[in-house]
């Protein structure tokens, strides 16, 4: 028993020592790529990484520049961006350049109606100034009119009353004078008779009333006369 | 293992970040972003260089135009109304900048979308993180705005002691760390996906059996390039609204 289990130990030992010392050659004969390279770089690759070492992935597969893309994927993005460009192109472009032309026809229209709106507010505006500068010019002219009117119905007025006054005081002025030739026939008969009658009383003297007469007569002329 | 690596010539990670290491290293993903920044800057330099001009006339004033508009009035309009216009020149850059730092990934001899790196979107999400705090705070006050923040309306007391950790957690760190992830992977996912169906359709034309379904393969490429197209719009169009929304619920708490 205890035999068969050291003849195991040592069994196994040797397998295990053999392998261990056969693995790397093994592993350099049998690992090989799925597919054949597409890039000696690809394959400069492989190769390093097969080897083992203190290589990652990251070293030994550089993208050919910081910048670029890998080529399959300049390829084939390339590609897919050409077949969506030319859709683009094709429909969308289109349809953008309608919207465009919408809207720029839509602003357009819209200045250009409010362009024609401000005209033609400035018209109105311009109509209305001229309907109230003539307005003011008529009320001026008609103002002006009956000023003219009243004042020729004033100078009308004043001249009659001053007609009037001048024929009222010509009146007066006949009148008084008639009045005061009455009076005065009246007074010159009054004192005449005054004067006689006075005059017998005093001078007590029977004179013939004819002669008196002329007497006081002629005095009183010439009292009239200085007067 | 390296074999199969081999088989399907994936260019290593090293590939995109030579040209100097350190702060100052610059690499494809740093021009693919000075591209975007230039971009953006062109469109509306170029775009706006027509002052007198009214009708607009011509792709890039067309383009800088729509841009805005589309952001005053899909994003800035739909969640913050008129008081979130003082945030659209941020918004407008966010939006221009992503979209083109990730359409990069379909034009041919770039193909790769600068945001698959989350280094720009971890910035701009923490830009946004940094906004959408200080507006919060300069518009309630220290205090109101963490409790407007932690604290929902009509939550029962105790329940407080749950939610409010997760408010925390939702609306500090959740909230750009969801904005970095989505927009990161779902470019790189899509360049993985391009990459593979480039790979593929590579592999299959080289082969000599197999080349009978090489065009479905590249059939889906042409389909799923087509697909990131409004992918790369449609994160920049996501992460722009969801900043919208963050500095929103900063500026009206919602009570």
């Amino acid at each position: 028993m205890r035999k068969r289990i050291h003849a195991l130990v040592a069994v196994l030992g040797i397998t295990f020592v053999v392998g261990l010392l056969a693995a790397p050659a093994y592993a350099a004969e049998t690992i090989q790529p799925a597919k054949p390279f597409t890039t000696e770089a690809a394959k400069q690759c492989f190769e390093k990484l097969a080897k083992g070492g203190d290589v990652t992935a990251d070293d030994c597969q550089k993208a050919p520049s910081p910048l670029l893309p890998a080529k399959n994927e300049i390829l084939w993005g390339t590609a897919s961006f050409l077949v969506l460009l030319i859709a683009v192109w094709k429909f969308g472009v289109p349809a953008v350049k309608n919207m465009e032309k919408a809207r720029e026809d839509r602003i357009r229209n819209d200045l250009e109606g409010a362009e024609k709106a401000k005209a033609e507010a400035e018209a109105e505006k311009a109509q209305y100034l001229a309907q109230i500068a003539g307005a003011k010019d008529e009320a001026g002219r008609l103002i002006e009119e009956a000023r003219q009117a009243a004042e020729t119905v004033r100078a009308d007025l004043v001249a009659r009353a001053e007609q009037e006054a001048n024929d009222i005081r010509a009146r007066a002025q006949a009148d008084i004078a008639n009045q005061t030739n009455q009076a005065m026939a009246q007074l010159r008969t009054d004192v005449a008779s005054l004067s006689i009658d006075l005059a017998g009383r005093i001078v007590e003297r029977n004179l013939d009333s004819d002669t008196n007469r002329q007497l006081v007569d002629s005095f009183i002329d010439q009292v009239s006369g200085s007067n | 293992m390296n074999a199969l690596l081999l088989a399907v010539d994936v260019p290593p990670i090293s590939n995109v970040t030579i040209w100097g290491a350190g702060p100052l290293g610059f690499n494809k993903t740093a021009a693919i972003y000075v591209f975007a920044a230039l971009a953006t800057m062109l469109v509306f330099m170029l775009g706006t260089r027509r002052k007198d001009a009214l009708v607009p006339a011509g792709l890039l004033q067309n383009t800088a135009e729509s841009g805005v508009g589309f952001v005053r009035n899909q994003i800035i309009m739909q969640t913050m109304g008129t008081d979130g216009l003082q945030y659209l020149p941020y918004l407008t850059a966010l939006f221009f900048f992503i979209f083109f730092s990730s359409i990069t990934e379909i034009i041919p001899f770039v193909q790769f979308p600068a945001n698959a790196r989350f280094g720009m979107p971890l910035t701009l999400a923490l830009a946004t993180w940094v906004i959408y705090n200080v507006v919060g705070v300069a518009k309630q006050g220290p205090l109101h705005y963490l409790k407007n923040s932690l604290i929902p309306p009509g939550v029962p007391k105790p329940i407080l002691l749950l939610v409010i950790p997760i408010e925390f957690v939702s609306t500090f760190i959740v909230r750009p760390f969801s904005l970095m992830v989505r927009l990161f992977a779902n470019m790189l996912a899509g360049h993985l996906i391009l990459v593979t169906f480039a790979a593929l359709s590579a592999g299959l034309w080289a082969a000599k059996v197999t080349v009978v379904i090489m065009p479905f393969s590249f059939g889906l490429l042409v389909a799923m390039t087509g697909f990131e197209i409004l992918v790369a719009f449609l994160q920049a169009f996501i992460f722009t609204i969801l900043t919208a929304v963050y500095i929103d619920s900063s500026m009206h708490p919602s009570h």
